[in-house]
Order: structure tokens, then sequence, then C-alpha cells
């Protein structure tokens, strides 16, 4: 978005330079996707925190930010002597932001997390799959990719950007706590809100949803159909859109079992209704069942797989993927923002992810003594 | 101590509707903007008369206008003309039929700040897809990349709507900052599926390098091992442990009771254990067995390895650290009982708490929004309601 952002390594980089994808598997701290992808656009230094050379370099990096974002251990930052108050005595009006596991208070708080504890945790993992045969054998699973962090990372930036919206308008600046867990939490606030009015949490189990009569996602919210290149996901709920799907299908014969004639008889009946549904699907292809039923404005989208999505149309009509080069891992497309701002285009100065140390001399050799 | 809260003086005229609107617009409201919400009995929201109602919309206004109505849009214009920022989340070109487009409400007011969030984005061809959350979710390879390889793929929970919630909050508050500096106002085009794509980055960048699309692996780790799911005593019931360092590793096999397992050769390396990752599992599980999901986390915190029981939703609302850290927020809904709500994952320390209030009902600010703001007098307003414009 154009902010001036100054990545702080240290000596041996930042751990995501050890994490993946690299190219045929082989790690390279230059080539981790996961960390090219989360640096773009920003400058890199390598500083030894516990020095007294690094320390007085990052006190004179700290002087001229406007906030300071860090997600080491609890109580790290304060006790290499850069806690808040420190800080703000050096910079008044700063913006420290924190990103531990748990927040800096509650008693869990010094509990260590990964992206897979916190998935489990914040119950997001017990719905992942669906309802499944047996839940002693088939255990809920996370999300792929790191979207704990993501979310902790998102809830980190809106909360800076509060911070500093309230700089500009007071002058003040402040601590921001972010806690990984409540942000990971804060993705189930609808489940949140069933608890507190007493609903009980979804079941696990196939077997309670079927003779408890709940609709099965297929019923609730839509489903999965194969086709003969992969699968689509439909969600045809109303009652119209029933219909009209039933048109894309070409009004097969056994729509008008009493069975299936209403939204409930058809969630009721989920299982029979969806072999039904699978036998014509098969017979075509994701891309023209999604495109025949959104022609009928039907909610229905092909299953895309990561091949499909890099050669999507409409996102490159959208320029979506942002593609830039690198000096060691080449020429490569990023998912660029998901939003477009009138006024001020992006990207501003698409640069790729800093070499390790790459704006030392640039950026601290410049500082005032 | 700063008694006001950040966004106190911002207004926010939310159009919006279901979730993820509804979802960003309730965290401005909470971090102090004044938001109103719009609505009609014509076609209320969704939502309406559901818990979750009452989470989305904490901390609000709430309106009732017909804007199918000149009349009523004539209305919805004078409050446009007083708020900073516009969110809506209709299909793309609607907000445009009912004459509240960008390019109409710029006129009423020059530097407003308007959100439109759609299912795929407001341009390129599929830009008029009927879109649901759960079904972007497939649509943007986001559910590719969870479960396991060969199955079908997972049905997905309710994901992408809180994620855009969030990320429309902060794409708001940015905008507010540029105003801020420049004055100016702008229109923000979204879409929930790149939101979905964006944070698959790791999938995307695996394809080009490697020209191939990356297997999911459930809950295992491309270098971490042990990780993964250990049945606990009772039925459904797992704990997560996830052994990030070799320290972590050796208290784990002391907390289990097999500190002969740290010394094997070879087990001080990640991968070697994942080749041994039955042995390893098995004794795992054998101590995991014999206790509760919660306890078995809790032992092995307190040995400093990252464990979390699994839990489902129920069981996350009656956590006491969400309590003790002030996320849960004491709030008297209005059907008049007191429940425990959630708040907003961070604290400004040392500053005034988040505001907390009950979801309104449809109508309940009739009278402060358009009395006190638009200075219409009873008698106007009561017309206004018999003609079903304030309605």
């Amino acid at each position: 978005m154009g902010a001036d952002v100054i990545k702080i390594e240290p000596p041996e980089g930042d751990e995501s330079r050890h994490m993946g994808p690299f190219p045929s598997d082989g790690p390279h701290p230059e080539k981790s996707g996961l960390f090219l992808a989360l640096n773009i656009n920003k400058k890199g230094v390598t500083l030894d925190l516990t020095t007294e050379e690094g320390a007085s370099a990052f006190r004179k990096l700290a002087k001229t930010a406007d906030i300071v974002v860090d997600n080491l251990p609890l109580g790290h930052l304060n006790n290499l002597g850069f806690g808040y108050d420190t800080l703000r005595e050096n910079t008044p009006g700063i913006i420290v932001t924190s990103i531990t596991p748990f927040g800096n208070r509650g008693v869990n708080m010094n509990w260590k997390a990964t992206d897979l504890t916190l998935f489990h945790m914040s119950s997001n993992a017990s719905g992942l799959l669906g309802p499944v045969e047996d839940p002693d054998t088939e255990p809920p699973i996370r999300a792929g990719g790191h979207q704990s962090e993501f979310v902790a990372g998102m809830a980190a930036t809106t909360a800076s950007l509060i911070a500093l919206f309230q700089k500009r308008m007071t002058g003040n600046g402040s601590h921001v706590d972010v806690s990984e867990y409540e942000a990971m939490v804060n993705q189930t606030i609808a489940g949140l809100a069933n608890s507190a009015y007493g609903r009980p949490a979804p079941t696990r189990s196939l077997k309670e949803v079927r003779e408890t009569y709940i609709s099965g996602m297929a019923g609730a919210i839509g489903g999965v159909l194969p086709t003969n290149d992969g699968y689509v996901a439909i969600s045809p709920r109303e009652d119209a859109q029933w219909e009209r799907w039933l048109g894309v299908m070409g009004n097969p014969e056994w729509a008008t079992d009493e069975r299936f004639v209403t939204r409930k008889g058809r969630q009721t009946h989920t299982e029979a209704l969806w072999e039904l549904l699978s036998q014509w699907s098969r017979q075509h292809s994701k891309h023209d069942i999604a495109r025949r039923g959104q022609d009928k404005r039907i909610p229905c989208f092909a299953v895309n797989t990561i091949s499909d999505l890099l050669a999507n149309e409409h996102l490159a009509v959208r320029e979506f993927f942002q593609e830039i080069d690198h000096p060691v891992a080449g020429r490569l497309k990023y998912p660029g923002p998901p939003y477009r701002f009138s006024n001020t285009p992006f990207p501003l100065d698409a640069r790729p992810a800093p070499l390790l140390g790459e704006h030392n001399q640039e950026i601290l050799e410049g500082l005032d003594s | 101590m700063i008694n006001r809260l950040p966004l106190e003086g911002t207004r926010v005229l939310d159009l919006s509707w279901i979730i993820a609107g509804p979802t960003s617009t309730r965290c401005l409201a909470i971090m102090g903007a004044d938001v109103i919400k719009l609505g009609s009995a014509r076609r209320p929201d969704p939502s309406t008369g559901s818990p979750p109602f009452q989470v989305y919309n904490q901390s609000k206004s709430y309106a009732a206008l017909n804007i199918s109505r000149p009349e009523g849009l004539e209305m919805a214009m004078s409050l446009v003309a007083l708020s900073d920022i516009v969110v809506e989340n209709f299909a793309a070109g609607v907000v445009e039929r009912l004459g509240l487009g960008y390019e109409a409400i710029r006129e009423v007011n020059p530097n407003v700040i308007m959100i439109s969030s759609s299912g795929t984005g407001h341009s390129g061809p599929d830009k008029d897809y009927v879109a649901y959350g759960s079904l972007l979710q497939h649509y943007t390879g986001w559910n590719t990349v969870s479960g396991y390889p060969g199955q079908e793929p997972i049905k997905g929970g309710l994901w992408a709507d809180p994620w855009v919630g969030m990320e429309l909050t902060m794409v708001a508050v940015a905008a507010l900052n540029h105003r801020v500096v420049t004055g100016e106002g702008q229109y923000i085009d979204f879409s929930m599926a790149e939101a979905l794509s964006a944070s698959i980055p790791e999938a995307i960048l695996h394809y080009q390098m490697n020209g191939a699309v990356k297997e999911p692996m459930g809950n295992d780790d491309d270098w971490n091992s042990p990780h993964g799911m250990y049945h606990c005593k009772g039925s459904d019931s797992w704990v997560a442990i996830a052994v990030t360092t070799n320290q972590e590793w050796k208290a784990l096999c002391c907390a289990i009771g097999k500190p002969e397992l740290a010394s094997k050769p070879g087990f001080d390396n990640a991968e070697v254990r994942r080749d041994h990752r039955d042995e390893i599992d098995a004794a795992i599980s054998q101590w995991t067995s014999q206790h509760d999901d919660y306890d078995a986390a809790e032992i092995l915190q307190n040995a400093g390895i990252p464990a979390g029981p699994s839990l489902d939703v129920s069981r996350v609302y009656n956590d006491p650290h969400l309590r003790s850290s002030g996320y849960l927020y004491q709030v008297k809904t209005n059907d008049g009982e007191i429940r425990d709500l959630p708040s907003l994952p961070w604290r400004f320390e040392g500053q005034s708490g988040p505001r907390i209030a009950a979801a309104p009902d449809l109508a309940q600010d009739n009278d402060r929004i358009y009395r006190e703001l638009l200075g219409l007098s009873e008698s106007e307003i009561a017309q206004l309601v018999e003609d079903q414009i304030i309605y």
C-alpha cells in the first residue's frame, strides 16, 4: 500500500527463508516462495540486536519510524531493551504492534503456538473436513499454508492502521497487543454467537447428522459434485434457484419425486439426491457446468486447481497476479492485493523481496549518529 | 490515558448485509466509529433473528429506509453527505441500479470513501457471478490446499466471510489514513475471491517453481516432525502437537516418559524422525490416550512444547483464556439477557476499552438518525413511516 517498510532480519536471516516452497524442494535462503511472497516491496537489513552495534542501529532506525511491528516471543523485545516505554522515550508518538500467540494477558499467555495448534484450538479445524464417518479415526484437520499467521497478520495490519489514524488525528502513539489465538477465534464469531445463545456446536459425526436429519453441508449451504475433469461446487438452495438448476440439467424425470420437491425434503434426502446429481455431473466438465449454472443465476463454481487459477481469464483481466523478477529466484507471478483503490493505483513500486542484507549499506550507513 | 476511541468522529454508512460487510463495519463500530446500518423490512438482512446477527452488528445504529423509493434514496443521499465511509457488499452492479453508485454519491460528498465488496470483484468477465463465500473457497483454490491427496475436496467452513471482513476493515482504515493526509476520498473495488487466492501464495509459487500442484497434507508439515493430532482420553478427543526444535523434541520425549527416544541415533533430525513416524507416533499416542485433551496440552506446554486441544466452538466459547484475556465481553443483548460476546483480537494498551454494545433491531435508531442527524420533524417522520419510506 505504499508504506516504506524496513524489514530487520537477524544475520542468519528470517526463519521463513528456510521454509518452502522451493524449486525442486531444494532449500535456498533466497528462493523460499513463502519468504518471497511475504516480503515484496520491503527493504531488508540485517542486525544482531544482542550486540551494542546492532542495538544502536535499531534505536536510530526506530527514531525514524511511525510503526514498529514485532512477533518475537512475549517479552523478548522488552528483554532486549526495546519495550514500548523505552521506544516511546526515544521516539514520542511511536506505535508498537506486538503479535504474540496468546497476547500479553490471560491464563495461557505463556503458551507456545504454531499454525497447527492455533487452527485446532480456535475450532477452525473442527468443521473443515465436514462431518466424518468415524470421528475417532479421522481427526479434525487444519487448512493448508499458514492461515493462522496470515489471519493474525491481517488483524495486526488493521490494528496498526487504526493506531496510525489515531496518531494522525491526535499525535498520540500507542502500544497495540495482538493475539494470534484471538485473531483465529475471531474467524468463528458466528459460532461464538450461537454458543452465547446456548446452541450446541455442530457435530463432526456423519452418523449423528443422518440420525437427526440435520442437513449436511450438501443440503444447508451447497456441496461438491464430481465432473469428468474434477469437481464443481453448487448451491441452488432457494426454491427458485432449484427450479432453474433443474433446467440446467435438462429437467430430469426424478425431479418430480416428492422427496425432492421442497427445500426441506432436499435437505432431508441429501444423500439420495447427491447421488442423482452426481450421475448427471460426471458427464460434463466443471467449467461447462459452472458457466451454464451461472448463466441461470445459480451460485456454482468450478473447483479450481492452482493451475486453473493461474490460467483464469477473469483474474488475468483484473491483473490480479503480479509478475516480479527476483535476482536469484527469477520471474514469478505473485498474488496481488484483492482490492483496487481508484486514487492510489497498485502496485506503487513492485520490487521483489530483499536479498539477505540487501539494503544494509543504503539504510544503515545513512543513519545519523 | 486516552479516553477517546481511535475511530471516534468517523461516520460510516453501512449498506452491507449478511456476513462479510457487516463484520467489517462491526470492527469499525467497536473501535469507535459511528456506524449507521440501513435496512428495510421489505428485504431484511438475511441474518436477522439469528444469533450471529447479534455479533455481526454489535455496537451499530440501525435505521429503516426503503431506498427503492425516490424519497428513500434522497434520504440515503443526505446520510451519504454526512458520512466519511460508505460500505456495501451487494452483487456487482446492484448499488449502481439503486442509484447509490460511487459516481452518484461523490456528487453529494466528493471526498467520501466507498468500499464495494463482491464475490469476484467489479470488473472482468466473471464479475456478475452469483457467489456465496463457501463456494468461493472452491473457486479460488483455497480448499484445494487442504485435506488429503486423492480425496474429494474438503467441504470447508465459513472461512471466507470473516477473513474478508477483517481485510475490508483494514482497507477502510487505510483509505481513512490516505484521506487525512491528502484530503481525498476514493472508490475501492474489493474481490472476496482474490482475498482467498491471496492467502495461499505458497501453493501458487510451488506450482510455478515445480510445474506441479502440491498435494494437500492434512495435519502434516513439510519440515517439522512430530507434527499432528494425537488421540486423547474420550471420544473425538485430540491434541495437536507441533515440535519445531530439537529442544522441544527432547522435552517431548521426557514429558511422555520416553527419554530413551531422544537419544536414538539420528532422532535429533526432523527428517529422520519423519522416517520413523510410526514408532514415534505410537509412543506419543500411548501417552496422550491416558490424558484429557486439555490436560495433555497443559502438561506439554509446561514442558515448553507447542500443543493445544482440538476444540469445537462451544469449548472455545468456554475457554477460560478468552475471559481472562478480555476477548469475551459481558453485554446485555436486546432480549434483556446478559451474554458473553466477542470483542476484537487486539488491545490498545492504556486506552479506553473497545465499545461493545448489543446489536440493534431494525428501526431502533430512526429517531436519532432522522430527527437529530437529518433534522426532520416528528410529523415528517410519521408521514414517511406511513408512506413506507421509513420502512
